[in-house]
């Protein structure tokens, strides 16, 4: 059974495309077949994460226009097996988004034996987001640890189980609370909320935290997404989510400030 | 245009015009005569004196208008039942008046208590089926309610088991019960029912208000914040007490 998840967030700028590039990496390397889309059409840059812009030619929006295959518009990763991004287009607006088009990509992947299709949101509670979201069985609300970020997940977690699919038939979409861009030390000296404010207010099963650090910024800047950099902090605690998502039972990590570590701790800890 | 406070202070904005913009510019002047009285208000629209074609009023827009504004739009009355498709489209509340609506209401009070009321569940952003009214009239509602997201118990109390978000709105023509935190807006007692109160594990809410007395949080007079409380009306004056 394929599964439709959505990383979604309502706020811009929070670490979506991040999150997706990193999850559908991290569920394609553990065997799963993991399509990626991106639906920031217009701005695409799930591509440029992924270093695959160069190797570009159709995208999404052709597909549901007619002028594209599926096939000839996926993009199969050359480092993952198992892979595959499908590209937002540059020159369109998100009105070439309609709910039927989007329905056929997503049955035709499932049809083509997907395990997993991860939708890259776009910002804001648009057509755009609103076509990300609407076929998700699950969704991966991406929130940073700040006061308007959490507003926004909890506007976006209402139309989620309102306006979706799932639950215009009446389910449920299954929520996950993902942190990221966290900063324990800022947490402590108060300018930051704390991941356990934000799971009071959200209310929903957290599914990660990442910790903010320069690495995801390397990592796309140089196309790799950052849960293959296994040096990275980032990139475990991404690992780790992908554990999570999978039934795993992962303590969490980096969430609190770290040590300074003396000296001698240094030769010998 | 007229705005006229009513006797359960839930106000009432009587449009005489389907221009959007020309009655939000109107109402702005309108609230910043008294910002204090008008802020986070709770309002009622009447389309009694509509001049044009109630068909022509974009509802929604309206009730993005007032929400802009600083209002709370509640529901509206005294629209021909033509509209009625449009109006809960936009998520309004149909409120009927008992008598026959009234030309010239100027002067006439028209305290909303007296008002039957057949407001329909609104709320284009609720999932109905979370919802069920029973039969002893009671609405449970067993998500957390989002910011952005208002549910409306019509004739019937209502039972929260989840938190209610800052930005959201809950309301009920009766009493309400809120099992998680109460952060957002709440207003038992919408149609005017005195006796309806308010019940939280938490009270954290933006704004309480019992058969249209509100106030604010900061306004509250209590040391019961962030604790479990009951808020009642003795008189004119919300009083809150610990559960
Ligand atoms: N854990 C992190 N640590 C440091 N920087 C991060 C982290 N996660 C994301 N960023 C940075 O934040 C910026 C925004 O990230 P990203 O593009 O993933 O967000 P987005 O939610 O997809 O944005 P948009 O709403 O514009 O689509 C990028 O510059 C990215 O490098
Ligand atoms: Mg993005």
């Amino acid at each position: 059974m394929s599964k439709v998840i959505v990383v979604t967030s309502g706020k811009g700028g929070v670490g979506k495309t991040t999150s997706s590039a990193a999850f559908a990496a991290g569920l394609a390397a553990k065997g799963f077949k993991t399509a990626v889309i991106d639906f920031d059409v217009g701005l695409r840059n799930l591509d440029l994460i992924m270093g695959v812009e160069r190797r570009v030619v159709y995208d999404f929006v052709n597909v549901i226009n007619g002028e594209a295959t599926l096939k000839q518009a996926l993009i199969k990763d050359k480092r993952v097996d198992n892979l595959y991004i499908l590209p937002a287009s540059q020159t369109r607006d998100k009105d070439a988004l309609n709910t039927e088009g989007v329905e056929s990509v997503i049955n035709e992947l499932k049809e083509d034996g997907f395990d997993y299709i991860v939708c890259d949101s776009p910002a804001g509670i648009e057509k755009g987001a609103f076509m990300a979201l609407y076929f998700a069985d699950e969704a991966i609300v991406v929130t940073n640890p700040e006061v308007s970020s959490v507003r926004d997940s909890d506007r976006i977690l209402g139309i989620l189980q309102s306006r979706s699919k799932v639950a215009e038939e009446g389910g449920t979409v299954k929520e996950h609370l993902l942190i990221t861009r966290y900063s324990p030390e800022r947490v402590e000296g108060g300018d930051m909320l704390s991941m356990e404010d934000i799971q009071d207010i959200l209310s929903i099963p957290l599914i990660g935290v990442i910790p903010e650090s320069g690495s995801v910024l390397q990592a796309s800047n140089s196309g790799n997404p950052v849960i293959m950099d296994k040096e990275s902090q980032a990139g475990q605690a991404y690992t780790d989510v992908v554990a999570r998502f999978l039934g795993e039972d992962v303590p969490l990590r980096f969430v609190n400030p770290e040590e300074k570590k003396g000296f001698f701790k240094k030769l010998f800890g | 245009m007229q705005l006229k406070g009513e006797m359960s202070m839930l106000n009432v904005l009587h449009i005489q015009d389907t221009d959007v913009n020309k009655v939000c510019s109107t109402l702005e002047q309108k609230r910043d005569e008294a910002p204090q009285f008008f802020m986070q208000s709770p309002l009622v629209i009447d389309g009694s004196e509509l001049s044009g074609n109630a068909l022509d009023l974009d509802f929604s827009a309206l009730k993005e208008g007032l929400l802009e504004l600083g209002f709370i739009p509640v529901g509206v009355r005294n629209f021909p039942e033509a509209a009625n498709k449009l109006i809960r489209a936009s998520g309004w509340a149909i409120m009927r008046a008992q008598q026959a609506p009234s030309n010239t209401a100027d002067t006439k009070s028209e305290p909303v208590e007296e008002k039957a009321v057949q407001a329909e569940a609104k709320s284009e952003n609720t999932n109905p089926a979370t919802q069920t009214i029973g039969m002893n009239s009671a609405m449970t509602v067993d998500r957390p309610v989002r910011s952005g997201q208002q549910i409306y118990a019509a004739n019937a109390d209502m039972t929260v088991l989840a938190p209610t978000s800052a930005g959201s709105e809950i309301m009920a023509d009766g009493s309400i019960h809120i099992y998680g935190a109460l952060r957002g807006r709440v207003l038992a007692g919408a149609q005017g029912n005195e006796n309806a109160r308010i019940y939280c594990q938490s009270l954290q809410a933006e704004l309480v208000a019992i058969a249209g007395r509100y106030q604010l949080f900061d306004e509250l007079d209590t040391n019961l914040k962030g604790k479990p409380a009951m808020i009642r009306l003795e008189g004119e004056k919300l009083i809150v007490e610990a559960l």
